[in-house]
């Protein structure tokens, strides 16, 4: 993970991906060394299956945020943008059909996500309170539609869809590999790209060299929405429901703590994509190993929020030294 | 002869090996107001903060009111009296007059804020300086006048014998500088000692009983102030300019129109700003430090706004009015804060040269194709005879002046048809600067309009066709190349009393 | 849009709007329904409002340095927790109970100080990361049932007094206590010095670092008075104790005038009109059968209202009223 994360990018970070790294291969080691002993079943087959599955839409989530971290912003509105647009899927799919239901999935997320790049880009609001607002709202919105109830009507064509394995490869990680590849090369490669990096480095040097900032900033969240709208849709699919609940307080810290363990500054200016998933995937391995060892769902609580401080931490001692 | 009430003598500062200040010696009296001027780099602000204990001074001796002073700290300067009206005001917009006032000490009964000793130990110090404001108003309601004396009301409430007031007019209408001078006037009656920090030669001459220069760390005059005319002043702080070897032969016939403003204002910066640019030209912007000449360029390219005012830009042959922002699109704009606003530091020569010419790197698929970013760079790295060892290090890593080119190169990769450059030889060594100045002269050379903006007379004379005069926000003065360095010298001290209001228009 | 704020209605709108709205909702609801502005209701919704009161006075110390601690609903939780799980497993009596809760209170407090300023991590992570974690950790403790108050306490969380709920008394007794402290004391105006720009509070010579560490220590042991007083009234511990009430306190300060960006705003009558505002709000669409959706709408809207004014005054305050333009002789 260090290795291709290092090799994006200029060699000053390289201490703080160090420390990361290290940080977070000591704790896959000591888990590592407790499932050995007491859930050896993790290491089966399918179980390891299971976690690149169950870790696929939180990456692919984990992107959307990676791109407004880029900028210096965050979006604490993912989570619950997904279940309203998982909810608003599972009412148009059994009326108007899979593609509908799929299309109405990624535009509502793009339309929450557009709202938010409105508010901080445009009206110059905090993006914290901004998205934390939408959060309330978006979430308040998806129990109301449901009556809290939880939906499941889809058509069997979606499943078949979404949870065949073309090749032995599962379509949900298909479909994250796919979206992290365009994500990194936008994110290395095109002058888009590059341009977030700058406005998240140095707003003021952007803008000289003429970069659009507000629009800049507005894709950002667009994108992190229509991210929340694809995961909708791999969630569903694996879940077979759409309800308010997917979009709770644990996956809003799941995905932070994803982005930043990937090595994505809070601060802004740094991060790739490649990152983000990896992240994911530890986020998912601790849960899954945690799980596995009988360790209660609270107490998992617990250990995401200690390692997201922990986290932080390193970024905040080695990011100041590399500005 | 009542004794100083401060005497510096023989004091010294170095910084890692630099010598910030040398043998520096100042005597101000009570009752008068002592102007203290001089260059950026002068060494001012080490003395200050050596008074402000901000720093250690290195030898030398420090008396207040004839009694030896060590000043080892800021309370300590407070301690002996001595008390800064800063640049910067550091006031707390939302709270109260008074609060603000007595932030440091807050009258307390019973462990609770006393709210009536908060206004009777703050309106005396209003009343004392004229305020038209009460002590529960709050400050953001207080325009800038009016902020400045609740500062100068915060340093009154320590009761100081010395009273040092930092470039306290940089953003005053003329109305508010008049009070202020007022004030000034009173505090000196009431027998504190001024010292008055300033860039603005007209109004030593108004307010100050005697003057002092520094320039490179040490003193180089001192005196009362009728005893030198403004041009003294001003050869003191600059010295000795030779007139350095010309690098640009001036073309006989000018180029076409390629830039015209006219009548650019904003907000008290700017006041009626008129000039043209022509194809193939050096322009300087001439003018001291505070004159403006930054914010004209940044009002141009619309990084400020502006109340007032055209640009006019030319496209196809004809002169078509743009805004600010299209404007930009056809500028290159080289920024005086190279590390703050003109590099992206963390990132590498290649991709700060890139930032901004992504076109030029464009490979299959519109993507970004990392050979030809090398390429570019290295292009002109070589060009520019940029010293790195490879084009993907940090520029933070780099040498101001090798930085500085960096921020040129990104420009010359797109070719704009014009250049805005802000001070673009701050901070660089001589060599680097006769560096910097012929590749400005290549620019013109090459067909660019140049606009450059510096404080420093030499290099503007090596490299200009023509002269803009600058002075508080307004263009005073056109002069030819064949200026010399007299008159320009003489243009730009021209105090306001004297100077009619010149508009070039070419 | 900004055109809009910057005539003097828009003006006088921006400082002394909120008032207006909370007017306008109270008299909307006393015309639409039949018993809402009736003193019983009014008291009733008082009652209901104390906890939330309570939290967000805390709250609003951090926010006044231009902080944010979002884990005040987490805190209220895991020491109101902590009181009844002394009282019911370990049988320890209700005051040393209680004042146990508060103690965990400060020191959650103190941890968040701890991170905020000794880490130097920023507010908002450090916060979400507490409020998660401290909310697993007391949902582990009480493995997520409910657990009812012993005998002897279950009924002061309604008690009276000449017909006003004790609890209302405490709360308003704490609103002043805090207002006094925010406005009365030099530990008060240094969180207004350091939400006007920690830069030139440290050139003043505040001590920020300590003031910050302090302002935290406050809301948390102000989230855990809230929390009791919440256990009190409910005569259980439940899962949902103070769950999403971080949102709900930022919110009404957030009406209530008091500044994201710091140095701004009042506990009276800002944080309890604020808080008064978002309890009228439930307590009315009760009484009107509305939608339960319908609540999130409005507050949502109300927030994101609020915000934007908050943005745009301090956009405009912080530019310093224009000067006339240089003239031509002095």
């Amino acid at each position: 993970m260090g290795a291709i994360v290092l090799a994006q990018e200029g060699g000053g970070v390289a201490r703080r991906r160090l420390m990361g790294v290290a940080l977070a291969l000591a704790i896959a080691a000591t888990l590592g060394g407790f499932l050995f002993a007491y859930a050896p079943n993790f290491f089966s087959v399918r179980n390891c299956l299971n976690v690149l599955i169950q870790g696929s839409s939180l990456g692919v989530m984990a992107i959307g945020l990676t791109f407004v971290m880029i900028v210096g912003g965050i979006d604490l509105s993912i989570p619950a943008t997904m279940a309203f647009a998982a909810v608003l899927g599972a009412f148009v799919m059994p009326v108007w059909g899979i593609m509908a239901g799929v299309a109405t999935m990624l535009v509502s997320g793009l339309a929450v996500g557009a709202f938010n790049g409105l508010a901080v880009a445009w009206f110059e609001m905090t993006p914290f309170v901004v998205t934390l607002a939408s959060m309330t709202v978006i979430g308040g919105a998806t129990v109301w539609m449901t009556n809290s109830q939880s939906l499941s009507d889809f058509p069997d064509g979606f499943f078949d869809l979404f949870l065949s394995a073309p090749a032995g490869v599962p379509v949900a990680v298909l479909i994250l590999a796919v979206i992290a590849a365009i994500a990194t090369l936008i994110l290395s490669s095109t002058a888009y790209g590059r341009s977030l990096y700058a406005v998240g480095l140095n707003a003021k040097a952007a803008r000289l060299a003429r970069a659009p900032v507000e629009w800049l900033l507005f894709s950002t969240y667009a994108i992190s929405g229509l991210l929340a709208g694809v995961a909708a849709v791999m969630l569903t699919a694996r879940l077979g429901s759409a309800s308010a609940n997917l979009g709770s307080d644990g996956v809003v810290l799941d995905i932070v703590t994803a982005c930043v363990v990937g090595g994505v500054s809070i601060y802004g200016g740094a991060g790739m994509a490649t990152g983000a998933v990896l992240g994911a995937l530890f986020v998912t391995l601790i849960s899954n190993s945690l799980n596995q060892l009988g360790v209660s769902y609270f107490m998992t609580l617990v250990v995401k929020g200690i390692a997201i401080i922990l986290f932080i931490w390193i970024d905040r001692i080695s990011g100041r030294a590399s500005r | 002869m009542i004794g100083a009430a401060l005497e510096m003598t023989g004091v010294s500062k170095t910084f890692a090996g630099v010598s910030a200040l040398e043998d520096a010696h100042l005597s101000i009296q009570a009752g008068e107001a002592h102007a203290l001027m001089g260059a950026n780099g002068a060494g001012k602000s080490t003395l200050m903060n050596i008074l402000g204990g901000i720093v250690a001074a290195e030898g030398g001796e420090i008396r207040i009111a004839g009694r030896v002073a060590s000043i080892a700290s800021p309370r300590d300067a407070r301690a002996n009296g001595i008390a800064f009206v800063h640049q910067e005001l550091a006031l707390l917009a939302s709270m109260s007059v008074a609060e603000n006032v007595l932030i440091e000490d807050l009258p307390r009964r019973g462990g609770l804020i006393d709210p009536a000793a908060m206004a009777a130990r703050t309106q005396p110090l209003l009343d004392r300086l004229g305020c038209g404001f009460g002590p529960q108003d709050p400050v953001e309601k207080l325009g800038m006048g009016d902020r400045q004396m609740v500062e100068i009301a915060r340093a009154l409430a320590s009761n100081p014998s010395i009273l040092i007031f930092d470039e306290p007019t940089s953003s005053l209408s003329a109305r508010e500088k008049a009070r202020l001078f007022d004030v000034i006037r009173k505090l000196k009656a009431e027998g504190a000692a001024i010292i008055y920090v300033t860039h603005f030669i007209d109004e030593i001459f108004e307010i100050c009983e005697r003057v002092t220069v520094m320039r490179n760390g040490r003193i180089v005059g001192s005196g009362a102030t009728p005893d030198f005319t403004p041009g003294d002043i001003v050869k003191l702080m600059l010295g000795d300019i030779h007139q350095a070897d010309r690098l640009r032969v001036t073309p006989a016939a000018p180029g076409e129109r390629v830039l015209t403003v006219d009548s650019l204002s904003a907000g008290g910066f700017l006041d009626g700003v008129s000039f043209t640019l022509r194809v193939g030209e050096i322009v300087g912007l001439w003018g001291l430090l505070g004159s403006g000449r930054t914010e004209i360029m940044r009002a141009i390219i619309g990084l400020d706004p502006i109340d007032a005012g055209a640009i006019a830009l030319r496209r196809n042959g004809a002169l078509v009015p743009v805004s600010p922002h299209e404007a930009h699109q056809s500028i290159g704009f080289v920024t005086e804060d190279r590390r703050g606003e003109g590099l992206l530091l963390p990132l590498s020569v290649a991709r700060n040269v890139s930032f901004g010419n992504m076109a030029a790197v464009a490979g299959r698929f519109g993507l970004i194709d990392r050979n030809r970013e090398r390429t570019l760079a290295t292009g002109l790295v070589e060009r520019l005879k940029i010293k790195l060892n490879s084009v993907d290090q940090p520029v933070r890593t780099l040498s101001g002046g090798n930085q500085q080119k960096v921020v040129f190169s990104r420009w010359l990769a797109s070719s704009p048809p014009i250049f805005l450059l802000d001070e673009p030889t701050r901070g660089l060594d001589v060599g680097a600067k006769s560096e910097i100045l012929a590749l400005t002269v290549q620019l013109a050379t090459a067909g660019a309009a140049v606009l450059i903006a510096s404080s420093e007379l030499e290099e503007l004379m090596r490299v200009c066709d023509r002269y803009l005069i600058v002075q508080r926000g307004r263009i005073i003065g056109d002069l030819g190349p064949d200026a010399d360095r007299d008159a320009l010298l003489a243009a730009v001290s021209e105090t306001s009393a004297s100077s009619p209001t010149l508009s070039s228009v070419a | 849009m900004t055109a809009i704020a910057q005539g003097t209605l828009g003006h006088w709108f921006t400082r002394n709007g909120f008032l207006l709205i909370v007017i306008a909702l109270f008299l909307f609801f006393s015309i639409v329904t039949q018993h809402f502005a009736s003193v019983a209701n009014v008291l009733a919704m008082a009652h209901t409002m104390a906890p939330l009161v309570i939290i967000a006075s805390g709250l609003a110390l951090v926010v006044f340095t231009g902080k944010l601690d979002i884990s005040v609903g987490s805190i209220a939780f895991l020491s109101s927790a902590i009181a009844v799980l002394l009282m019911h497993d370990a049988g320890v009596n209700a005051p040393l109970a209680f004042l146990a809760a508060l103690v965990t209170g400060a020191l959650l407090g103190a941890l968040n100080g701890f991170v905020v300023v000794f880490l130097g991590i920023n507010p908002l992570i450090a916060t979400l990361g507490s409020m998660i974690a401290l909310r697993g950790v007391a949902l582990q403790l009480t493995n997520a049932i409910l657990i009812a108050l012993p005998e002897s306490v279950r009924g002061l969380g309604n008690a009276t007094i000449g017909g006003v709920f004790v609890d209302v008394i405490i709360a308003a007794v704490i609103l002043i206590v805090v207002h006094v402290l925010h406005r009365r004391t030099v530990f008060g105006r240094r969180l207004d010095a350091i939400g006007n720009g920690e830069d030139n509070a440290i050139r003043i010579g505040i001590p920020v670092p300590q003031t910050v560490f302090l302002s935290f220590v406050a809301s948390g042991f102000l989230a855990s008075v809230g929390g009791l007083i919440g256990l009190l009234q409910v005569g259980a511990i439940s899962s949902y104790l103070g769950k999403g009430m971080e949102f709900t306190a930022v919110a009404a300060i957030v009406v209530g005038g008091v500044s994201l960006f710091g140095g701004r705003g009042t506990i009276l009558p800002g944080v309890l009109l604020g808080a008064f505002a978002f309890t009228m709000i439930a307590n009315g669409l009760n009484q009107m059968s509305a939608d339960p959706y319908a609540y999130k709408l409005v507050t949502g809207g109300l927030i994101f209202i609020a915000m934007y004014v908050d943005a745009l005054r301090t956009r405009r305050l912080r530019r310093i009223p224009i000067r006339p333009p240089a003239q031509a002789a002095s």
